[in-house]
């Protein structure tokens, strides 16, 4: 009984390239619509709004409040056993976003629901990994 | 509009246990021989077959794709063959077809079993199938999110807002044993209901989920023959009829899911169902409800009106749900009460639907129960199926 222990990577698109290539330069990068300025995420081919496919790129401020928030303290894939306990978040940008992250850089009992944290760019494979951490009083 | 169009007459299950010596087959042959003698047909009357998908099994998912069942049955009079796929969802569009089948005249009764042999399965298969099912592989799953943590992080959004304590979300599990250990199809019948102490005293998986919150993979099979409400109403036997159906679609991706959105979907799809079926929600003798998780459960009842708002968890404190109290709720204890078997457990909740409505369902029997609601959900939580079920047309 063998398990899968490699860490995974993001299943990249075309079109969601731009992204991981802007957290590699420490961007947070998020997908707009030219035409309805609808801000999309995750990104998408045609704009989700309006099938546009006049789509381009803004860089967020990083800055996000967190929804919710669960630590993980067991029961995960193996290949994210040695990782135990991590906090697996939903954070709302400022932007208006919302992504799933890790928390990361303080106790898990620190984390509580609407905190503001700030995005940091961990890596993983040859990937960066936008992960948030609490913004420092 | 699903008003009257369809029922179930016949019902066959398994009880559901570990049980690897027991082939997928084996289980299949057991539970549709048993759903087609119970409807009082013949075998050779079944027209259509419309399987319910079985997950992480795709060998099995092969063969029933391409036509096994009526053969291996020898279903003679079988027109036609399919499976459906839509995850937790899949036995509420295996009905759907059915209704569509029956309609258009492909088919006067319709078979539609399910099986799923977790046991056999190996473990590293398993744990993949269940991190990387009903989350996005690209905005997700690279973080270490799983099920587990998808009912973790609702589950803590839900604390926060209605303030209920973490006693009162383990009084669910202990509501929802407390059906299952009267229920010989169930992991759990005759075993000890744990007490909320013995909940929270599990293993913490991820917060705020214990590890008797979660669930407790399993085999199974249970099977249905649907034929027209008509031709039921002709048969003069128990039947359980169709009577309302209203949907929403929410998203494939867990973190796209607006929680309030979620929760006016579930109110708003019980109201529609209710209303094309002419009832309102007092009318509803059992709320069988398919989440999966218990913790999901208080916010649901809180969604239909079953509990005010923020009261949920504490309508399970006190026992109102449970076996005994006075709100019929998940009789079969859900997933967590029956075992889970994949998108199975959709399978066994509508059987139990129709026992109720048969008046077949032992010590857990509803009294006088005239009328359920059913929901289902696919995935992680991608759409919520109501519907309204009623022993009379």
């Amino acid at each position: 009984m063998e398990f899968e222990m490699t860490k995974p990577v993001p299943e990249v698109q075309p079109w969601s390239r731009k992204f991981w290539e802007g957290t590699r330069e420490g961007k947070l990068l998020i997908q707009y619509c030219r035409d309805c300025k609808a801000k999309i995420f995750y990104p998408r081919k045609v704009c989700p709004e309006c099938w546009s496919d006049n789509l381009d790129w803004m860089e967020a401020s990083g800055k996000a409040k967190i929804f919710t928030f669960t630590t993980a303290y067991g029961m995960v894939e193996p290949r994210f056993m040695d990782e135990l306990p991590y906090t697996i978040a939903y954070v709302d940008l400022d932007e208006g976003i919302r992504m799933m992250t890790r928390i990361v850089e303080c106790e898990p009992e620190e984390i509580r629901i609407g905190m503001e944290v700030e995005v940091v760019f961990y890596d993983r494979e040859d990937f960066k990994l936008p992960y948030f951490r609490p913004v420092k009083k | 509009m699903s008003r009257g169009k369809i029922a179930i007459i016949g019902i066959g299950e398994v009880p559901t246990r570990i049980m690897p010596e027991r082939t997928r087959w084996d289980i299949l042959y057991d539970i549709c021989i048993q759903a087609v003698r119970d409807s009082g047909l013949d075998k050779n009357d079944i027209e259509g077959v419309i399987a319910v998908s079985p997950q992480a099994q795709p060998r099995l998912t092969s063969e029933i794709s391409f036509g096994k069942i009526p053969e291996e049955l020898g279903l003679k009079g079988c027109r036609d063959s399919v499976v459906c796929n839509a995850g937790g969802a899949s036995t509420s569009n295996c009905l759907r077809m059915a209704e569509q089948w029956i309609e258009s005249g492909i088919a006067k009764a319709v078979l539609i079993p399910h099986v799923t042999v977790h046991s056999d399965i190996p473990l590293p298969e398993v744990v993949n199938f269940f991190a990387r099912a009903g989350v996005d592989l690209q905005w997700e799953y690279p973080f270490g999110s799983t099920y587990n943590i998808i009912m973790g992080l609702m589950a803590n959004r839900y604390m926060h807002q209605s303030g209920c304590t973490p006693e009162e979300m383990a009084s669910v599990v202990t509501a929802l044993r407390s059906w299952s250990s009267r229920d010989p199809n169930s992991l759990f019948y005759g075993k000890e209901v744990p007490s909320v102490e013995k909940v929270l005293g599990s293993d913490l998986l991820n917060t705020p989920l214990h590890k008797r919150e979660s669930n407790v993979l399993a085999d199974g099979g249970a099977a249905m023959v649907v034929v027209s409400a008509k031709d039921a109403k002709k048969m003069k036997k128990p039947a359980a009829y169709k009577l309302g159906e209203s949907v929403r679609y929410f998203s494939a991706c867990p973190m796209l899911r607006r929680h309030e959105e979620v929760g006016a979907a579930f109110q708003d799809t019980a109201k529609e169902a209710m209303a094309e079926a002419g009832i309102s929600k007092d009318d509803i003798d059992l709320w069988n409800i398919y989440l999966a998780y218990p913790l999901a459960h208080p916010m649901m009842a809180e969604a239909l009106g079953v509990a005010p708002p923020g009261q949920g968890a504490k309508y399970f404190a006190e026992g109102r749900m449970s076996f005994g109290g006075d709100i019929a709720w998940s009789t079969i204890g859900d997933a967590p009460g029956r075992g889970h078997t994949g998108s199975g457990v959709s399978a066994a909740c509508y059987v139990e639907t129709a026992r109720q409505l048969m008046g077949k369902a032992g010590e857990r029997q509803v009294k006088d129960c005239k009328y359920v609601y059913q929901n289902t959900s696919g995935g992680s939580g991608f759409n919520i199926i109501a519907s309204i079920w009623g022993r009379e047309l």
